[in-house]
């Protein structure tokens, strides 16, 4: 049964998960093209130097794409479920509700993090013959927060799309924002080293805010 | 005949709006009750509230003995639903639609799904977002039918359905509910449809239950009753046993399960000069405008 409200969420998102995958590959691209024209203009000493003495990690181009993937990810697969109220039509499947959202909103998170895990494989891949391993971890820490963020937006949007009633969805739209913003409050490389892993166990635990939605939405609320 | 649906003292209110107050009823197993309303009275709540969508301001359903509230995902399985709207996943396509709701019942019925489906002219890949309202319905009704449930609840089950189709669905649907000992608990504007369906009815108005019978009892004892009255009588004394008695042009008309002499009588008592008393057998639609009123 699981396994069918896979298969439909797959049908709901399978055209826009392939958009974001494109979307991603297409910004690494024009990153590395970046990276691959410092090197071939001056050196790879240069690039060396830039990464060492400058808060330029060459993939700041990236630094909303996974926010607006997570962000469109939760629209396409949320919003169908609340046009017509189409949500009755899942929680009267024959099976606990809460095992359908989660199944759901893991399935989208799920999503989430291959397209990252990708994305951060192929910048490893082109990056490694490039730097020094440490260099290759600045960049990389330099860039996970923006990762989290996507993860973030795909789950306030899911909590705010879920949720009955306007006024509440203005509410999770402005605690959204506030929160996400955390994620942009520095442009310095490798600033959220010391609080990432915190951010992200609380982004996972705001996941579950749409179990909050949902109830309200089961209960009637207008 | 055991109840499968029973609804104790149900209340409803939408913010300081009542819907409805201390509403009991039941439906019995095998049996086909159509609830019917005037717009507003409540039938699309009651049906939210059936299914566990709207928590009621007060009052307790159960469905096959349990709570509506905690209905256990086995007891689902035994319960079919048609939202009003005749809302589906409009996203897949009608063969995507029936993959996906075969994996939640273990009685699923592919064939009664196809049998319906192969009635409309669509190609099996075509999205169900790009078919007309009509062919939406039969889709979603197709999907009812094939879940093979214990018990239906149908909100306005013959919205955007075209004649043929409706004439159609309700032979097939009242069919197979008696053949097959389903119970059915359904809503509908076209009262016409409903006399050829239901076994009995619920009829409700603004805050009340007016009446629960069988079709069959409501057709046999309520009548309309007509008369010619002096053009100075503006009304009619009103009178607990009568439905909407009404004065138009001299012409006096009363709706009631009381006989003949009951209303011969009561014109008598309060001095009407009349003549010409007549009364009338009616169809399910005029029993719901007599009891309900027209406005």
């Amino acid at each position: 049964m699981i396994k069918a409200i896979l298969y439909k969420e797959w049908i709901k998102i399978r055209y826009l998960f392939l958009l974001a995958a494109v979307i991603l590959m297409a910004f690494t691209a024009y990153c590395q093209l970046r990276i691959g024209n410092v090197i071939s203009l001056r050196s790879a000493a240069h690039l060396w130097e830039i990464l060492l003495t400058r808060d330029n990690t060459f993939y700041e181009a990236m630094r909303y794409v996974p926010l607006f993937s997570g962000v469109l990810l939760a629209l396409f697969q949320f919003v169908p479920e609340m046009q017509q109220k189409r949500l009755k039509l899942c929680l009267h499947l024959p099976l606990p509700q809460n095992k359908i959202i989660g199944s759901m909103l893991g399935f989208g998170v799920s999503l989430l993090i291959i397209l990252f895990v990708v994305t951060y494989l192929i910048i490893f891949l082109y990056l490694n013959p490039i730097l020094a391993p440490e260099l290759i971890s600045r960049v990389m820490l330099t860039m996970l927060p923006w990762f989290v963020a996507g993860i973030a937006g795909y789950a306030f949007v899911a909590f705010t799309v879920l949720e009955p009633t306007w006024k509440r969805r203005l509410l999770n739209i402005l605690a959204g924002v506030a929160f996400i913003r955390i994620f942009y409050l520095s442009g310095y490389a490798e600033a959220y080293n010391q609080v990432i892993v915190w951010l992200l166990i609380i982004t996972l635990a705001l996941a579950g805010l749409s179990f909050l939605s949902v109830s309200r939405f089961k209960d009637g609320v207008q | 005949m055991n109840p499968v649906i029973t609804c104790t003292n149900l209340t409803h209110h939408y913010g300081k709006r009542l819907i409805y107050e201390n509403l009991n009823f039941s439906v019995p197993e095998g049996r086909i009750l159509g609830l019917l309303g005037k717009n507003g009275t409540g039938k699309t709540t009651t049906i939210n509230i059936l299914n566990g969508y709207l928590k009621p301001s007060g009052g307790e359903c159960t469905i096959f003995g349990e709570n509506i509230r905690h209905i256990n995902p086995i007891t689902k399985q035994r319960i079919a639903l048609l939202i009003e709207g005749h809302v589906q996943y409009s996203f897949m396509n009608i063969e995507q639609i029936e993959r996906f709701y075969a994996s939640f019942y273990p009685k699923w019925k592919k064939e009664a799904y196809y049998e319906l489906m192969d009635l409309l002219k669509v190609a099996p890949r075509q999205r169900i977002a790009n078919m007309s309202c009509g062919q939406r319905s039969q889709v979603a009704l197709g999907l009812i039918m094939a879940q093979n449930a214990d018990l239906l609840i149908l909100d306005d089950f013959s919205l955007g359905l075209d004649p043929g189709y409706r004439r159609l669905f309700i032979e097939y649907l009242r069919e197979y509910a008696k053949s097959e000992q389903k119970t059915v608990f359904l809503t509908s504007h076209i009262i016409q449809d409903m006399e050829k369906l239901i076994d009995d009815c619920i009829i409700l108005d603004y805050g009340k239950i007016l009446i629960q019978k069988s079709v069959s009892e409501l057709m046999d004892t309520f009548k309309k009753f007509t008369f010619k009255i002096d053009d100075a009588q503006p009304s009619l004394p009103a009178d607990n046993e009568f439905y909407n008695p009404a004065v138009y042009r001299g012409n006096g008309e009363l709706f009631t399960f009381q006989n003949k002499e009951y209303v011969e009588q009561y014109l008598h008592k309060h001095d009407i000069e009349h003549s010409q008393l007549m009364s009338e057998s009616l169809n399910l639609e005029d029993i719901f405008i007599g009891l309900t009123g027209k406005y």
